[in-house]
């Protein structure tokens, strides 16, 4: 299922922005990376357990390759 | 027992062909006891909203959603239910993109947005759109970006445990 994968990419600032993928529009998560980051914008897919549930620092995440 | 009737029209010289599809079941086409015009897929437009089949009323013509997403923005953000949108971005704290599967027609279309918020009663919520400083006076036809924000934290952007945002153009 798409919806348990995240796609991370960094953002210009350096930070990082996570793509939630749906599992209803008929792409594969690679798919919808290849759509829906960025050009250009170096990005990785990861299983969902590994992103941080708590978000109270949440625009100090930065995007590690 | 009711009879069917089929009327040539005198006016005309083209021949109308009633086909088959390719198929080995009995098949039945039903028509309501009502008098109207079949519409069919060459009559772009002529859908009125009478036809709807929501038990629509009057005669002012209604709109299609183009795209639609309801959302938690609070830990591990999760999709609840959408259309026609391929994922979600996370931006940051309140900031959202909504990633279209298949792109608006052009950048005029209209958003509404709505957030709700489950474990607390206080805190009114306010969202924008939000377009990435081009001077472009529409929207991305692949995207939308909003935020969503509290009044009572100085409109600090926000999240919330249920967004929704629905795209009409």
């Amino acid at each position: 299922m798409n919806s348990n994968k995240r796609i991370l990419w960094q953002t210009e600032d350096g930070g990082v922005a996570i793509i939630v993928p749906t599992d209803n529009c008929g792409l594969t998560v690679e798919e919808i990376a290849k759509k829906d980051v960025p050009s250009g914008r170096p990005y990785k897919i990861v299983d969902v357990s590994t992103v941080p549930s708590d978000r109270t620092f949440r625009n100090a995440w930065e995007y590690q390759a | 027992m009711s009879k069917i009737k089929l009327a040539p029209n005198a006016s005309g010289t083209g021949t109308l062909t009633i086909s088959a599809p390719n198929t080995n079941t009995d098949r039945t086409i039903s028509l309501t006891d009502t008098t109207g015009n079949i519409v069919t897929t060459g009559d772009s437009g002529t859908v009125t909203a009478p036809m709807l089949n929501g038990g629509q009323t009057g005669s002012a013509p209604a709109f299609g959603v183009r795209a639609w997403v309801r959302f938690d923005g609070t830990g591990t953000i999760a999709i609840e239910g959408s259309g026609n949108v391929s994922s979600l971005t996370d931006n940051g704290t309140g900031d959202y993109t909504i990633n279209f599967t298949t792109a608006m027609p052009d950048g005029n279309y209209t958003i509404a947005t709505a957030m709700e918020q489950f474990s607390t009663s206080s805190g009114r919520a306010i969202t924008c759109g939000y377009q990435n400083g081009t001077g472009d006076t529409t929207l991305s036809t692949s995207s939308v970006r909003v935020q969503t924000k509290m009044t009572e934290s100085s409109f600090a952007l926000t999240d919330f445990e249920g967004v929704s945002v629905v795209v009409v153009g």
